[in-house]
């Protein structure tokens, strides 16, 4: 926790900082100066005699001494305000020097742009996505990327309807003059750019859906999951049968609560009704759940007490988590995680920086230089919200599977890479490293994981 | 565990990418301060001097009272003057110190929070995200896109809008073929230019006499003489090399092929300038040469990424041939960065892209590409998705529970089983434990 109390004090003397002595003192005693010299002149210039001018002079020059004194100490101690800020910089804040070895970011700046124009689409910020898809357009794209010219008067540009398309191949000449691209991704960007529209679109119709959503309107939501629901049943997702389950209990609940108009539609009438039109498509699958949201007719009026209570209480929750799950299935439909990746990637990247750092001071102090080419050769532990592939090490040569090297499991079920069951095998045969038992290296499988 | 640990935040360590947010305040505070400083002193003896000299003068009758006014009138000009500039840095510092005051308190929100798992953390990190962001944009010169999102997540004081702009403004100057605008910042940044041994000053001066050489005007190739006396030879022992250079150019027309004459007179002069500039503005600010996303990024993209991201290998071999909406198609085998990697189709082809799990960042077409030159996460020991392992005919393993849930959510018959990417169902006695040690 010393490292928390460290950032609170640096926080707390900084915010007593805007306290100190500032400049703005210093501008009221140039008036002063003003003041002396005008006053001087009114008089000199009132009376245009030598006895006159030289007696105001010469009085003049200890007043306007003492008021610069005054403008010095000001300036000074706005400075040691300024100079108080540095030290509790220092103390509490050492400047530590950044990694200068981006990994060649530089050279990719049309993929990061390009995720950077998703990422503010996903968010929503359409207008700033327009706007930065034109200024990306709009730039000539000169030698060194990291020096883009830039024109000042795109202030007004916001169209709505620009194309991403063009950004794709403005930023495709960019890769080409640049010299550097990947082929791969040469690839990836022509696909791409083919679909942005339609992605803009597509985020476009999320956003809808999801205002809709949050103002409580189930009907476009159930709708985009019904044309969808080959898609998401493969999925395994049960987001159609959440939704409709969700708009028979809300209609359940009646006019009081959902404000709907109070007609044969609403209220359990108008619940009954749409259970009858719609539940049918899900009967194979969700009989049970249909049978209690059924039976809860029954106990109406005294829901609270009834088995049913958890389902009908909880409404608003049940709002939010429906609209969590339709983000995710929507993103995932469209091959796009639920969670900005750029967002997980710079977070992931905040919290694996030190252990970068760390490595770079103690490889630099030696001398020695990084030796694995694909993998990072220190780890960067994160928390378990940021896993996304089981990862398995093989628990003899401690390396991490991958596709040349996969997993395999073995008769007995342990799991080993294939790289150690080929250097335990004596002739055909192995024996376990972890039991008792003994296999042939034809009878190993490998696995996905 | 060693998961816990991993959530919980170091405020040591947490900050590196903000070091900036609250150091440029600081830097700022000084050089604007600076540039009252000097004026200030310059000012302050000048005019007490005058007084001085004007009574003195007055009282040995040199001087009339007529001379009084009009040194008066001077001095009247001059303190007004500086009264200008020191409202104008007051204004400029009050601005800083607000700007301060946000970014502390906008720290604060992290220096209350212990664990990344805290709900707030992440309206935090996304403010972070929202930032670098702008920081971004800023240096590629995307000023409207800094502006537009820095306007619609109302964090302006977070972000160093201004500084960032004006830099631009003189390194498109510099592209555009003017040293006026680079000139006048050197001369704002003397001092602290000489401290670090920028040798912007002196290229610039040398790009002047070289666009003076360029003309054919025997007034003009006279004129880079004289500058080159005035500006350039001051400099003969910090950069003699660069100065005999220069005095070869004399020799040389612009349409010359041989070196370094040629490249002397090249355009792309212009554009190293430009990137000299930004270099020393950077530097005297302490801000980091590369944007902070870029930091960010090449070490998270690292930190997520696993063998699997960009896998080639979509199904084992046993695969049967039908292929699922959620699945990629490719079976090959080639190489990661093989061009017939199925790029149309959704990028989560990994054994586990569906039901529960989310689909993985550096597999979603934002990242992907991106991602597949940097080098995937080192793990030292087995990180698994789920607990109890079971193994399929396919040679595809799940975890038990999940594969429960999906059997139960597709309406199967008890006992049996589907596989959750490829559709196959199977028996549940043909799932086969698997251990993991």
């Amino acid at each position: 926790m010393e490292a928390k109390h460290r950032l609170e004090s640096l926080l707390d003397e900084l915010s007593k900082a805007s306290s100190l002595p500032r400049l703005s003192s210093a501008v009221s005693d140039v008036d002063q100066v003003i003041e002396l010299l005008s006053d001087a002149r009114e008089r000199i210039a009132g009376a245009m005699d030598p006895h006159t001018a030289s007696l105001n002079m010469t009085k003049l020059q200890n007043p306007i001494k003492f008021a610069f004194g005054k403008i010095n100490d000001d300036l000074k101690a706005a400075s040691s305000s300024h100079k108080k800020v540095g030290r509790s910089l220092d103390k509490h804040f050492p400047l530590k020097q950044l990694p200068t070895d981006d990994d060649g970011m530089e050279d990719r700046l049309p993929l990061i742009n390009r995720a950077i124009a998703m990422h503010l689409l996903r968010e929503g910020q359409f207008t700033v996505a327009s706007t930065f898809i034109n200024e990306v357009q709009t730039k000539t794209p000169p030698a060194p990327p990291s020096t883009f010219s830039e024109p000042m008067d795109e202030d007004d540009d916001e169209d709505e309807g620009e194309d991403e398309d063009e950004d794709e191949e403005a930023a495709e000449t960019h890769t080409n003059t640049n010299g550097s691209p990947v082929a791969p991704d040469d690839d990836d960007y022509d696909l791409s750019s083919l679909h942005s529209q339609e992605l803009q679109d597509k985020f476009a119709e999320m956003y809808t859906i999801l205002q809709q959503l949050k103002a409580q309107n189930l009907l476009p939501a159930i709708e985009w999951a019904r044309s969808n629901s080959a898609e998401l049943e493969a999925r395994g997702s049960n987001l159609e049968f959440e939704l409709s389950k969700l708009q028979y209990v809300w209609l359940f609940k009646g006019p009081s609560v959902n404000n709907l108009p109070d007609d044969e539609h609403n209220g359990r009438p108008g619940a009954l009704a749409y259970a009858r039109q719609h539940f049918g498509r899900f009967q194979a699958r969700h009989l049970r759940e249909i049978r209690q949201l059924a039976a809860a007719m029954v106990f109406a009026p005294n829901l609270p007490d009834s088995p049913y209570h958890m389902t009908f209480a909880a409404i608003s929750t049940a709002f939010t988590d429906v609209a969590a799950s339709f983000t995710r299935e929507f993103c995932s439909l469209l091959g796009l995680s639920a969670e900005s990746p750029l967002y997980l990637a710079v977070t992931a990247g905040a919290l694996a920086l030190p252990r970068l750092m760390k490595f770079m001071l103690a490889t630099r102090s030696k001398g020695t230089e990084w030796t694995t080419a694909q993998e990072l050769p220190f780890e960067t532990p994160l928390p378990e919200s940021m896993l996304f592939h089981s990862i398995f090490v093989c628990p003899v040569s401690k390396e991490q599977t991958t596709e040349d090297n996969p997993p395999m499991v073995i008769p007995c079920g342990h799991m080993l890479a294939r790289e150690t069951l080929q250097k335990l095998c004596k002739g055909n045969r192995f024996k376990c490293p972890y039991c008792p038992s003994e296999g042939l290296f034809k009878d190993a499988r490998r696995v996905v994981l | 565990m060693a998961d816990l640990e991993a959530a919980k935040i170091n405020h040591d360590n947490h900050l590196l990418l903000d070091q900036p947010c609250l150091r440029l305040p600081y830097e700022l505070l000084r050089k604007n301060f600076r540039s009252v400083h000097y004026p200030f002193e310059w000012d302050s003896t000048s005019v007490k001097n005058v007084v001085k000299e004007t009574a003195n003068g007055l009282i040995s009758g040199k001087a009339t009272p007529q001379d009084a006014v009009k040194n008066l009138d001077q001095m009247l000009v001059k303190m007004r003057g500086l009264k200008r500039k020191l409202t104008a840095a007051a204004e400029e510092e009050d601005r800083l110190y607000r700007q301060m005051s946000s970014r502390v308190t906008h720290l604060h929100e992290l220096a209350d929070l212990n664990t990344v798992d805290d709900v707030r953390y992440e309206a935090w990190s996304r403010q972070r995200l929202d930032r670098l962001l702008v920081d971004y944009m800023l240096r590629h010169g995307y000023d409207s896109s800094a502006m537009a999102l820095a306007d619609e997540r109302k964090m302006r004081d977070l972000v160093d809008i201004d500084t960032f702009v004006a830099m631009s403004k003189i390194r498109k100057s510099l592209e555009g073929g003017s040293v006026q605008e680079a000139l006048t910042w050197c001369n704002e940044n003397k001092k602290e230019l000489r401290k670090m041994q920028s040798n912007l000053e002196f290229l610039l001066r040398c790009q002047q006499y070289i666009e003076m050489m360029r003309t054919d005007s025997p007034i003009k190739m006279a004129e880079a003489i004289h500058h080159a006396k005035k500006y350039i030879t001051p400099f003969t022992d910090t950069y003699p090399v660069e100065i005999s250079n220069m005095a070869g150019l004399l020799a040389y027309r612009p349409e010359t092929i041989s070196e370094p004459y040629a490249s002397l007179y090249s355009a792309s002069r212009w554009q190293r300038l430009a990137d000299t500039f930004v270099e020393a503005h950077l530097k005297l600010l302490g801000l980091p040469m590369t944007p902070l996303l870029h930091i960010a990024l090449s070490s998270g993209l690292s930190a997520l990424k696993t063998p699997a991201c960009h896998s080639t290998q979509l199904q084992v071999p046993s695969q049967p041939e039908e292929s699922q909406p959620v699945n990629g198609t490719a079976t090959t085998t080639a190489a990661a960065d093989s061009s017939d990697t199925p790029t149309a189709v959704p990028h989560h082809h990994h054994g586990t892209a569906s039901l529960t799990t989310r689909v993985c960042p550096i597999c979603s077409t934002e990242l992907n590409a991106l991602a597949r030159s940097v080098r995937y996460a080192h793990h030292g020991k087995s990180r698994l998705l789920e607990q109890d392992l079971v193994l399929l005919p396919n040679g595809r393993v799940y975890g038990k529970a999940r594969l429960e849930e999906y059997a139960a959510k597709s309406g199967l018959p008890a006992g049996q089983i589907k596989d959750l990417v490829t559709g196959e169902v199977f028996s549940g006695e043909e799932g086969r434990k698997v251990f993991v040690t």
